[in-house]
């Protein structure tokens, strides 16, 4: 055997293996943003050992550390000397989590998770712009994945191989969107399935698949309430609860039916009621109309007791890109489908924002709106967050009396009781009523007041009223004009 | 002369001996005060000037930024702490007020130093250019791939 030279590798590896018992031990305080922990190592020891000892006491892989000191990383070879690590000095750690639960990693991580549809993994939101923008990093179909929250649910993507020979896992989960739109029960199929339950029950990557949507991001843009919310991990969790639970939501609706009619009693209820519409009108209205015809809710209920709107809708047709008001517009999208689990998380707590909804000047043509359609009414009626939102506020009628404009608290126009009492009517009214009440019907009270002004052609009043939805003041100028002067 | 002895704060209308300030600055940088999210030190621990400073911010959750580390340059020159210091970023970054070319922090984006006070410190500005990645502006700003420096 040649002679060894010079140091012996087996002595040096015992003396280094001695090192931590040899050497003076010292305590480095190892924190994390959100964890601190003390350990004791030898002054003498490297890094990479330093990180053993830290992967034993935090459960995580030595690779996945990366040791901050002094405002430099520590690299495994270095020794805690040379960057002179002593007795009660804090080292920072971050722990890096493999592209499994955590999102916003970079087009690598993308790119690598591409070929296995893991459920997280294919939610990345830097994904999608890292896609555009990083020069030929091999885009896969993954990596340029488009904000589909769907992508979530990427092991399921299996049900959408029945019968689809697409190679491009971007295409199949549009298919499978397409798919879940028709079949309610694959929907129900899904949402059974304990992986999407476990991924629901998780705050932050719900929140992350929230993000990730360009449409919730312009959303979040506009409102700022609902990045509160998604910050919020209560109200997250609340939400997710309510998403999971289908049978739980309509529970709920029918629930705020009821409470609704209690808000007629509560002073400054209409009011507040009134702006709660408004905010949500100019969505929900381009919702209706796109998605859902001309009205799905067969005519004789008030009640929705089809199948949810899908939430898992396709992208892209949402109109509450361009219209986005208050933070109930989150929920358009799942009329317009736009953010599949969004929608229904964001929409069932909206209640959470009622503060930050009332205040919105949109309200007034919301109301018009209303009072010309009142299937829009029960359209927006049915949408699982108009029933959170009625019923956080029969809970709690502060809140209701909060939200209202004191002025208008104690200056309801007329008009605007008419219009909640119609809205109440129409959906306090219970399963036998036709929804299409008549015009006459509608305006009754503004054809009182027409006519108590001196407009006797009761025919014509009403005419004007159609016409301008119920407007009085505008009415009354259309009567005018068409008098000879 | 009492106040030269005067340990540095907030005090205002105390001038605190650059040195002093440093060296309270570098021993914060060892004991890891703050919220763990961003750390600095020397750059060469022989500096005995205490000018070259490198910083280190953990891209803030929930943003294109996250599970990122950015290294920075931090100088102190002589006139500190009366005058801000000069940052540069050395890992690439896409951020409003750094430039592209070069990493360099723009004094007047960030308003710690467009507006800085002698109280402010390394950690201030390192914590307020981790808060301007929580920017609505920012925090989805498509990034470079991970681990490239600026060369200049």
């Amino acid at each position: 055997m040649a002679e060894n030279s010079g140091t012996d590798p087996t002595v040096d590896s015992n003396v280094v293996e001695n090192a931590a018992s040899d050497g003076t031990m010292i305590v480095v305080t190892v924190k994390t943003p959100k964890d601190k922990e003390e350990i004791a190592i030898s002054e003498d020891s490297s890094v990479a050992q330093f990180k053993e000892e830290i992967s034993k006491r935090f459960n995580a892989k030595q690779d996945q550390l990366v040791l901050i000191f002094a405002g430099k990383i520590l690299k495994d070879g270095d020794t805690l000397n040379q960057h002179g690590i002593k007795d009660g000095l804090t080292v920072h750690l971050v722990i890096k989590t493999a592209p499994k639960t955590t999102v916003g990693g970079t087009s690598q991580s993308s790119a690598s998770s591409s070929g296995t549809p893991q459920a997280n993994s294919s939610i990345n939101p830097s994904a999608v712009p890292n896609a555009s923008t990083t020069p030929g990093t091999g885009p896969t179909p993954a990596s340029t994945q488009p904000p589909n929250l769907l992508s979530g649910f990427g092991d399921l993507s299996s049900l959408s191989g029945m019968g689809m020979g697409s190679a491009n896992f971007m295409e199949m989960q549009q298919q499978m969107q397409r798919q879940l739109m028709s079949n309610p029960e694959m929907l129900s199929q899904i949402m059974d399935n304990p992986l999407v339950q476990n991924m629901m029950s998780n705050p932050d990557l719900m929140r992350q698949m929230i993000v990730t949507n360009p449409q919730m991001q312009q959303l979040m843009e506009r409102n700022p309430e609902i990045s509160h919310m998604l910050n919020n991990p209560e109200l997250m969790r609340q939400t997710m609860e309510l998403a999971r639970n289908p049978a739980m939501m309509q529970e709920m609706m029918r629930n705020q039916d009821r409470a609704l009619s209690n808000l007629e009693s509560i002073p400054g209820g209409y009011n507040a009621l009134r702006r709660m519409y408004t905010d949500i009108q100019e969505p929900m209205f381009s919702a209706a109309r796109e998605q859902f015809g001309n009205n799905p809710f067969s005519p004789s209920r008030t009640e929705n007791r089809e199948p949810l709107p899908n939430p898992w809708g396709p992208p892209g047709t949402s109109p509450s890109e361009s219209r986005g008001t208050g933070a109930s517009t989150t929920t358009t999208s799942s009329a317009g489908g736009t953010a599949p689990s969004a929608s229904n998380p964001l929409g069932i707590n909206a209640s959470g924002l009622g503060n930050g909804v009332f205040g919105s000047p949109g309200m007034q043509s919301l109301m018009q709106q209303i009072s010309e359609n009142p299937q829009l009414m029960q359209n927006m009626l049915s949408a699982p967050y108009m029933r959170s939102m009625m019923q956080s506020l029969a809970q709690n009628p502060e809140l209701a009396s909060q939200g209202s404009n004191p002025t208008a608290a104690t200056n309801p126009s007329q008009q605007q009781q008419q219009l909640m009492q119609q809205m109440l009517q129409m959906f306090a009214g219970g399963g036998g009523g036709s929804l299409t009440l008549t015009p006459e019907v509608r305006f009754q009270q503004q054809l009182d007041q027409l006519s108590a002004m001196g407009f006797i052609n009761r025919e014509a009043n009403l005419q004007a009223l159609i016409a301008t939805g119920g407007d009085i003041n505008a009415a009354i100028e259309r009567l005018l004009g068409s008098q000879p002067s | 002369m009492m106040i030269w002895t005067r340990l540095p704060n907030q005090g205002k209308g105390v001038k605190v001996p650059r040195n002093f300030r440093l060296l309270e600055e570098l021993e914060e940088g060892q004991k890891g005060v703050g919220d763990g999210t961003v750390s600095w030190g020397l750059e060469d621990d022989e500096d005995m000037t205490l000018t070259r400073w490198r910083g280190m911010i953990i891209g803030p959750p929930r943003t294109i930024y996250e599970n990122r580390m950015y290294s920075l340059k931090v100088e102190c020159g002589p006139r500190y702490p009366e005058a801000p210091p000069f940052v540069r970023f050395v890992t690439k970054i896409n951020l409003n007020g750094v430039h592209n070319s070069n990493g360099v922090v723009d004094t007047r984006a960030v308003s710690a130093l467009a507006k800085w006070q002698n109280s402010y410190s390394i950690r201030v500005v390192l914590q307020e250019l981790r808060r301007l990645m929580m920017c609505k502006e920012n925090m989805k700003l498509p990034q470079p791939p991970e681990g490239q420096i600026y060369t200049n």
